[in-house]
C-alpha cells in the first residue's frame, strides 16, 4: 500500500517538472573504468567516494530502471535531487531512506531490484548506507541521464531573420531578434571615442595617437568607423604584433622557456608572423599546423619533450591529442586521456586514438598511468565526415588528419575560431568556456551563420572581424556581467587590457620601447637593403685560457675597445651578445646586459657618444659546472651624416684581460693598471646559426632607429608581464585573467622602471612646447584615455599643475590615469 | 618613513573590509569560469594547529646524513674507498635524548626540543634526476609535467586560507632569483599560483636586504609626493565620467586592488620588510648569508601576519647545497649559513609567544649520498662530477649523488610534538627508510592539516576536480602532532 501511495506522488512530481531541469553538458561514459576501479577494497569510514565506489553500485543494480531515460515507477535517480525526492532517499539517515528499505526487502512484491534480478551484496548495501550517512556526497553535475545538448558537427546555414531599424549586418539581424524573442533591450550605442578607443585596442592592441583620435572625433563622413576598421586591418605589422599575443597562447609558442632550453621544444614565431602579416586563410594554417612541411611549424604538434621519465598523459602522442583538441576543436582532451571523461563524451580509446596518428611507433593504452594491454589504432573523432587510414605512416596519416579537419563537412573547426574571435572581441563566447566547445551556445544561429560565413569565405580571419567590429551589437555599450546560473547576452562585456597591450601602451605614450627584441622574426620596417647588407657572420672572442681548451667554468673576462668618430653623426647602435652573461659599459655608463648567448641585446648609443674618444667595456662571465665555451660578439654600427659608416666588431684589435676591478663604478677603475694582451678570436661555433640570422635588423634597427614601435608581444616574459597575466606557456592557456591583482598593483605602484618611463613621458608631454596648462591636459587624456577631459577633470589638473607644469607632476597625472579602470579596461 | 592613509579619501574606499573583497574576488572567479571550490561538497577542514608557515628550503638537495641523520661517519684519507663514505661530519648530542645531528649544527642541535623530526621522508623515482623536477613535485604536491598549471603549496594556503593580517601578502617567497639563474624557467614552473591566478601567487623578494623596497616609493619619490599622487589618483578616479558605471564588477575589483596595495605601502606592517631597521645585534645574529637575513625578514613578517613565507638557500644548479663535488667543504659552509638563523627563527618566535602557532618546516627536494644516485634499483644517471672510486682529493670528499630513498624533514612549533622523532633511515647503506616512511602526498597532507586545511581540499578546473593532495589521498601523519 505504501509502495503504491508513494509511487502515485512521484509521477505527479515527475510530471511537474520541467524539462530543463536535468542538468546539461554532463554525459557519463564509465563503463570501463569502473570495471577496474571496482575492485578497490572498502575503505574506513568517512571516505566513501561516490564516482568510484557509490556510481558503480547504480550502473549495476539500478539505472537499468531508473537511469537515464528509464524512471520505472516514476523514480529516477539521475541527479541528487531526483534521488532525494519524496525521501526516497535522505541524507545522513540511511535508515529512514525509502531505497535502502527496499534493497533490504525480502518480500518480493516489495524488493528492490526486483524478484528476478540479482540482489545488492551485503559489502554493497554496506557501502550505500555508509553514503548515505556520510551525506550522500554527489560530483557536482553528475547525472546518469544522456546530456540534452549534442553540438551539430556539420556546418549550417542559417537563413537571417528581417532586417529591422535598418540593422542590416547579418550579426545585428540574428542579434536583434534574439533580443527581442527574449524581450530585451538592445545595449546603448557607443560614442566615437569610445569606438575608435575599442576598436583600436582590439583590432591592433595599441592606442590611438592624439593626431588620429582629433581626426576621427572630426571627421564627419558617414561611413568613418567601416573605413577606420578597414585601415587598422590593413596595418599588416600593428595588427600581426597584437594578434601574435593571442595566437601565441592558443599555440602555446613563446621565445624562452621549460623545454626551449634543452631542444625539447621549437617555436614557430617566424611562420606564426608571417602567417598573421599575410592574412594566411585559418584553413591552410590548420593544414601546416598539424601536417607541417617543413620545421617552420611543426613545433605545435612536437608538443613538449619534458627530461626525465613523464606520465602516460603527457608523452608527446598524447601532447598532441590533447594540443589539437583544445586548439581547434575546443574538446577538453585533459581527462580522456587519463580515463573516460566524466564531463564530455570523450573517451580513452578517442583520445589514444588521436595520439595514434602522431605516434611512431604502436602505442599502448594506458588507463590512469597503467597499461590496459591493448595497442591504440589511430582514429579521429568524427568519423562520419570521414575516416583516417591506419595502415599509413606518420605524414600520411597527419595530412589526412589535416584534410578531415579542414574538410567542408566539418563545422566544428570554423565554430571554434570563429566563437574564440568572437570572444576576443565581444568579452563573452557564444559558446562560453571557449575551450568546451561540446556546451550549448546561447545563440545557434549566430554561430553557425558565423562559422558557415567564415568557411564559404576562405577562412578568412580579417573578414571575421570586420563583421564583428562593423556590427552594432558590437559598437554597443557594455554590458556587466551578471551572477546567473545562465548567460543571457544582453550586450558586450568589458575587457581587461592584456598584459602585452598594457606594456605597448606604456611604451606608446612615453617613447621608452626597447629597441631588440627576442621573437625570432622579420618585421620588415628598417630598409631591407640595409638589413641586408648588414647581415654578417658574427666573430666571437674570448681571453687566452682558449688556447689551452674550453675555458673553465667561472672565468671572468673585461674586454676593452676605443674608437674615435671621424666626422659628425648621423645615427648609432650597438648590438652583442656573450657565452654565457655579460655587462657592456660604454663611455663608462651600462648600456646592455644578457643572460643567454643565443639573444643579441641591442640598444641606440648616439646619446652616449663623444665626439672624441669612446669606450667599449664588456665584463663577461663563463657559467657551468665544468670548463666549457666561451665566448663574446660586439658590434657597433655608425652612421655618419655623409651617407658613409663605420663598422666595429670583436676581433683581436680588442683588449682582453682577466682582472675584473671590484669597484662596481667603471669610472673609477684604474685601466692601465690592468695587465692587457689582444682578445682571442673564436672559430667556428655551433651558437652562431642562432645569432647570426638576426645581426642585420637588429643592427640596422640598433643604429637607424625604426619608424614602428617593438611590441611587447615580441618580448619574452618579464616579471611585470608575468604578474599582468602573460601565461607561461608550458600549457595551452587560452584566455587571459579579467581582473588586476593586489600584488600586480603593488608593482605598479612602486616599480622604478613605470615611474622613469613616466617621466620621460612627462618630458615629452612638456616638451610639445603646449600654450597652456589646458591644451596640456586636454593632449595628455586624448593620449591616454581617447577622450577630451570633462570641465570637471580640467579644473582639478589645472589647480593641481598650476601655469606653469613641472615635471614631476606630470609624472604623476600620468600614473594616476594609467591605474584608473578607463584606462586598464577596454569598453 | 611612514605613510598615513590619506583622510581625506572617500571612506568607502578606506574603511572597505578586506575579506568582503575577496568574496567579490572569489565571485568574479565564479562568473569567468576561473577555478572554483567545489561546491555542494561539504568539506570538513581539520582544526588548525598553525596559523602561519615557513618554509626554510634547503635548494639542491640536502644531505640528510650531514645534516640531520648523521652516519657512520668517516673522516677524511687520502686513498680511502668512496663506498666508506657514510657521513663526512661526525654527530652530537641534541637536546633531545634520541636525536643526534651532524658536528656544525650546534645551534639548531639545542632546539631540537621544539620540535619534531621526521627522518623517513621518501620521493619518487622521476626517472632521470632533476632538481626542478623534485622541486616542482614538493612544492606543488604533483609530479610535472601536469596538464594545467600547478598551484604552490603558497598559494592553496593563500587560497584556502586568505591573508592572516588583510595588509600582508598571503604568499612571501625569500631568496629565490627567478632571473638571471640556471633553469629559472623550471623555477618559476612552480613558483606560481597556477590555475588559482597571480592574485594567489608569490611576493617575490630574493634580496632581504632590498625586501623594503619592493613596498616603498619608486626611487625618487618623497613619502608626501607619493600620498599626494594617491590623493591625485582618487580626485581623478572620482571625477571620471566613467564613474557612472560604478557596480561594474570588474572596475571595482581593479579599484580594490589598488586600495589594498596603497593600504599596504602605507601601513605600518609596511616596515617589516625592512630588516635593517633592527639592532645591530639581532642582525649579527642572523647574518650569515642571504638566507640568514631572509629568515631575519621571515620572522618580521610573521611578527606582522604573514600567513606562507619561504625562505630558500637559491637553488642554483651546482651551486649551494647541490654538492656535485667538494661536498663536504660546501656542507661546512652550509652549516655556517643556516646553523645560527634558523636556531634563532625558533628561539625568537617562541620568546614573542608565536611559535605554537607557526609551523616552521626545514626540507630539501631530496637527500645525497656518496655513492647511490636516486635510489636502490633505479637507472637514474651518475651525476657526480667526479666518478672516483679512491678519495685522493678532497674535492672527491662528499655526498655527490641525488638520494631519494630516505631524508629528513625537520617541523617546529605550530602544533607538532616537542622532541619528537618519526620514523628511522637504515644505519647502513642503502639509507633508505626502513620505519615509518613518508610519501610527499602524505608529508602535504599533514602540512596543510596543521594548516587547518583538509588534504581533499578540492577545486574545479576544466571541468575536473583537482585536490590539494594528488586526488584528495593524501593522509596526515597524525603521530606527529601534539
Amino acid at each position: 500500500m505504501l509502495l503504491l501511495r508513494r509511487t502515485a506522488y512521484r509521477i505527479s512530481a515527475m510530471a511537474m517538472r520541467p524539462h530543463s531541469y536535468y542538468p546539461r553538458k554532463v554525459k557519463p561514459s564509465f563503463s570501463s573504468l569502473f570495471s577496474f576501479l571496482f575492485l578497490l577494497p572498502v575503505v574506513a569510514k568517512g571516505q566513501i567516494d561516490f564516482v568510484h565506489q557509490i556510481v558503480p553500485v547504480l550502473k549495476e543494480h539500478c539505472t537499468e530502471c531508473h537511469g537515464g531515460e528509464e524512471a520505472k515507477g516514476g523514480f529516477s535517480l539521475n541527479t541528487r535531487e531526483l534521488f532525494l525526492d519524496d525521501e526516497t532517499a535522505i541524507p545522513g539517515e540511511a535508515e529512514k531512506s525509502y531505497f535502502i528499505e527496499l534493497i533490504l526487502d525480502s518480500d518480493p512484491d516489495y524488493q528492490m531490484p526486483p524478484e528476478k534480478k540479482a540482489r545488492v551484496p551485503k559489502e554493497q548495501v554496506q557501502l550505500l548506507k555508509q553514503w548515505v550517512d556520510e551525506g550522500m556526497k554527489w560530483e557536482p553535475g553528475f547525472t546518469f541521464g544522456e546530456p540534452t545538448y549534442e553540438p551539430p558537427l556539420k556546418p549550417r546555414r542559417p537563413a537571417l531573420p528581417q532586417v529591422t531599424d535598418a540593422r542590416g549586418n547579418p550579426i545585428d539581424r540574428i542579434i536583434d531578434h534574439y533580443l527581442s524573442e527574449n524581450a530585451l533591450p538592445r545595449p546603448e550605442p557607443i560614442d566615437d571615442a569610445t569606438f575608435l578607443r575599442r576598436v583600436s585596442l582590439d583590432l591592433t592592441g595599441l592606442l590611438p595617437t592624439p593626431d588620429e583620435a582629433r581626426n576621427f572625433l572630426s571627421d564627419v563622413s558617414p561611413d568613418k568607423r567601416t573605413q577606420l576598421i578597414e585601415d587598422l586591418l590593413s596595418r599588416d605589422i600593428a595588427y600581426t604584433e597584437h594578434w601574435l599575443t593571442f595566437w601565441n597562447d592558443l599555440l602555446r609558442n613563446d621565445y624562452d622557456g621549460t623545454g626551449f632550453i634543452t631542444g625539447g621544444r621549437t617555436q614557430i614565431s617566424e611562420w606564426l608572423y608571417d602567417s598573421l602579416k599575410s592574412n594566411k586563410p585559418f584553413d591552410q594554417m590548420v593544414r601546416e599546423l598539424v601536417a607541417p612541411q617543413d620545421k617552420s611549424s611543426s613545433g605545435f604538434i612536437d608538443g613538449i619533450k619534458w627530461r626525465g621519465t613523464v606520465s602516460a598523459g603527457q608523452t608527446l602522442p598524447i601532447q598532441f591529442s590533447q594540443s589539437i583538441s583544445q586548439s581547434f576543436l575546443g574538446i577538453n582532451m585533459k581527462c580522456a586521456s587519463c580515463h573516460d571523461s566524466f564531463i564530455d563524451r570523450w573517451t580513452l580509446a578517442d583520445a589514444y586514438g588521436l595520439a595514434a596518428i602522431y605516434s611512431e611507433e604502436p602505442l599502448e593504452i594506458h588507463r590512469c598511468d597503467k597499461p590496459i594491454g591493448e595497442t591504440a589504432s589511430a582514429a579521429w573523432l568524427f568519423p562520419e565526415i570521414g575516416k583516417l587510414d591506419s595502415s599509413k605512416d606518420k605524414a600520411e596519416r597527419l595530412r589526412q588528419l589535416a584534410h578531415l579537419m579542414t574538410h567542408p563537412d566539418n563545422g566544428r573547426v570554423p565554430r571554434t575560431i570563429v566563437n574564440r574571435l568572437w570572444g576576443q572581441l565581444m568579452g563573452h563566447g557564444i559558446v562560453h568556456p571557449l575551450d568546451a566547445m561540446q556546451t550549448e551556445p546561447w545563440n545557434e544561429d549566430l554561430l553557425d551563420w558565423l562559422a558557415s560565413d567564415f568557411q564559404d569565405n576562405g577562412y578568412d580571419l580579417k573578414r571575421t572581424l570586420r563583421l564583428i567590429t562593423n556590427s552594432q551589437a558590437y559598437q554597443s555599450q557594455t554590458t556587466e556581467q551578471k551572477e546567473t546560473a545562465e548567460f543571457v547576452y544582453d550586450g558586450p562585456r568589458t575587457k581587461r587590457m592584456t598584459a602585452e597591450a598594457f606594456v605597448d601602451a606604456i611604451w606608446q605614450i612615453t617613447g621608452t620601447a626597447p629597441v631588440a627584441y627576442h621573437a625570432p622574426v622579420a618585421r620588415g620596417v628598417v630598409p631591407t637593403e640595409l638589413t641586408e647588407r648588414l647581415s654578417f657572420p658574427s666573430s666571437w672572442v674570448w681571453g687566452s685560457s682558449i688556447d689551452k681548451g674550453p675555458p673553465p667554468n667561472g672565468e671572468q673576462i673585461l674586454l676593452r675597445r676605443e674608437f674615435t668618430p671621424t666626422k659628425p653623426i648621423r645615427s648609432a647602435g650597438i648590438i652583442a651578445a656573450a657565452d654565457n652573461s655579460f655587462v657592456l659599459y660604454l663611455n663608462n655608463k651600462q648600456i646592455l646586459s644578457g643572460e643567454k648567448w643565443t639573444d643579441l641585446e641591442a640598444g641606440p648609443i648616439l646619446n652616449h657618444l663623444r665626439p672624441k674618444t669612446n669606450r667599449i667595456l664588456i665584463v663577461a662571465e663563463n657559467r657551468g659546472a665544468r670548463p666549457n665555451a666561451a665566448g663574446v660578439f660586439c658590434a657597433v654600427r655608425i652612421e655618419y651624416q655623409d651617407d658613409t659608416e663605420e663598422i666595429i666588431v670583436t676581433d683581436s684589435s680588442w683588449q682582453v684581460t682577466n682582472e675584473i676591478p671590484k669597484d662596481s663604478r667603471p669610472a673609477r677603475w684604474k685601466l692601465e693598471d690592468l695587465e692587457w694582451e689582444s682578445a682571442k678570436q673564436l672559430g667556428n661555433i655551433t651558437w652562431k646559426k642562432q645569432t647570426d640570422p638576426k645581426i642585420g635588423e637588429t643592427l640596422a634597427t640598433a643604429s637607424v632607429g625604426s619608424s614602428r614601435m617593438i611590441r611587447a608581444s615580441l618580448l619574452k616574459a618579464d616579471d611585470l608581464m608575468r604578474s599582468l597575466g602573460r601565461p607561461n606557456r608550458d600549457q595551452i592557456v587560452t584566455s587571459r585573467p579579467s581582473e588586476l591583482t593586489t600584488l600586480e598593483a603593488i608593482d605598479l605602484s612602486t616599480s622604478n622602471v613605470l615611474f622613469e618611463n613616466l617621466e620621460k613621458g612627462a618630458s615629452a608631454f612638456l616638451a610639445k612646447n603646449l600654450t597652456s596648462t589646458e591644451e596640456l591636459v586636454e593632449e595628455i587624456y586624448l593620449t591616454l584615455l581617447t577622450r577630451r577631459p570633462t570641465q570637471g577633470e580640467i579644473s582639478i589638473l589645472t589647480e593641481i599643475l598650476g601655469e606653469s607644469p613641472e615635471k614631476g607632476l606630470i609624472t604623476d597625472t600620468l600614473w594616476s590615469l594609467t591605474m584608473t579602470p578607463e584606462f586598464l579596461l577596454i569598453r | 618613513m611612514h605613510f598615513p592613509i590619506d583622510p581625506n579619501a572617500p571612506e568607502t574606499v578606506v574603511r572597505r573590509d578586506f575579506l568582503k573583497k575577496l568574496g567579490a574576488a572569489s565571485t568574479a572567479a565564479w562568473m569567468t569560469g576561473t577555478p572554483q571550490l567545489v561546491r555542494g561538497k561539504e568539506i570538513e577542514h581539520p582544526e588548525a594547529t598553525a596559523d602561519s608557515c615557513i618554509l626554510l628550503w634547503m635548494a639542491g638537495g640536502m644531505a640528510a646524513p650531514e645534516t640531520f641523520d648523521p652516519k657512520r661517519y668517516a673522516p677524511f684519507e687520502n686513498g680511502m674507498a668512496v663506498d666508506s663514505v657514510l657521513s663526512t661530519f661526525p654527530s652530537i648530542d641534541s637536546s633531545v635524548d634520541n636525536i643526534k645531528v651532524c658536528a656544525g649544527m650546534e645551534n639548531i642541535a639545542k632546539i631540537m626540543d621544539r620540535g619534531t623530526l621526521i627522518r623517513s621522508v621518501v620521493q619518487p623515482d622521476l626517472g632521470s634526476i632533476l632538481h626542478s623536477r623534485h622541486q616542482y613535485h614538493w612544492h606543488t604536491g604533483y609530479v610535472p609535467p601536469q596538464t594545467v598549471a600547478c598551484p604552490h603549496l603558497g598559494s592553496w594556503m593563500a587560497r584556502v586560507l586568505g591573508p592572516k593580517n588583510p595588509v600582508m601578502p598571503a604568499f612571501i617567497n625569500i631568496g629565490q632569483r627567478l632571473e638571471g639563474v640556471g633553469e629559472k624557467e623550471e623555477l618559476k614552473a612552480f613558483t606560481t599560483a597556477g590555475f588559482f591566478g597571480s592574485e594567489y601567487g608569490p611576493m617575490n623578494l630574493p634580496f632581504p636586504e632590498q625586501a623594503s623596497q619592493s613596498v616603498r616609493p619608486p626611487e625618487g619619490m618623497t613619502a608626501e609626493r607619493f600620498a599626494n599622487r594617491d590623493k591625485l589618483y582618487r580626485k581623478l578616479l572620482a571625477k571620471s565620467p566613467h564613474r557612472e558605471y560604478a557596480s561594474d564588477f570588474q572596475q571595482e575589483s581593479l579599484i580594490r586592488s589598488m586600495d589594498n596595495a596603497y593600504r599596504l605601502l602605507s601601513s605600518k606592517e609596511r616596515k617589516a620588510f625592512d630588516i635593517e631597521s633592527e639592532p645591530k645585534e639581532v642582525r649579527d645574529a642572523y647574518d650569515t648569508s642571504r638566507f640568514g637575513r631572509g629568515c631575519l625578514l621571515a620572522r618580521r613578517l610573521v611578527e606582522n601576519g604573514a600567513r606562507f613565507i619561504e625562505v630558500s638557500t637559491e637553488y642554483v644548479p651546482f651551486l649551494h647545497w647541490d654538492t656535485h663535488a667538494n661536498g663536504h667543504d660546501t656542507v661546512d659552509r652550509l652549516h655556517k649559513e643556516i646553523d645560527r638563523p634558523v636556531a634563532q627563527l625558533i628561539l625568537d618566535l617562541e620568546e614573542r609567544g608565536l611559535l605554537d602557532r607557526t609551523l616552521v618546516i626545514v626540507a630539501s627536494e631530496f637527500s645525497r649520498d656518496a655513492i647511490m644516485e636516486g635510489k636502490p634499483g633505479s637507472d637514474a644517471n651518475d651525476q657526480a662530477t667526479h666518478k672516483v672510486d679512491t678519495i685522493t682529493e678532497s674535492k672527491h670528499y662528499g655526498l655527490h649523488r641525488h638520494f631519494t630513498g630516505g631524508t629528513s624533514v625537520a617541523m617546529f612549533g605550530g602544533g607538532v610534538k616537542k622532541g619528537f622523532l618519526y620514523g628511522k633511515t637504515a644505519d647502513e647503506r642503502p639509507l633508505v627508510a626502513v620505519e615509518n616512511p613518508v610519501s610527499m602526498m602524505d608529508l602535504h597532507a599533514t602540512i596543510m592539516t596543521a594548516m587547518g586545511i583538509s588534504p581533499k581540499t578540492e577545486f574545479t578546473i576544466e571541468g575536473r576536480p583537482f585536490y590539494v593532495t594528488e586526488d584528495g589521498k593524501g593522509k596526515a601523519v597524525s603521530e606527529i602532532f601534539a
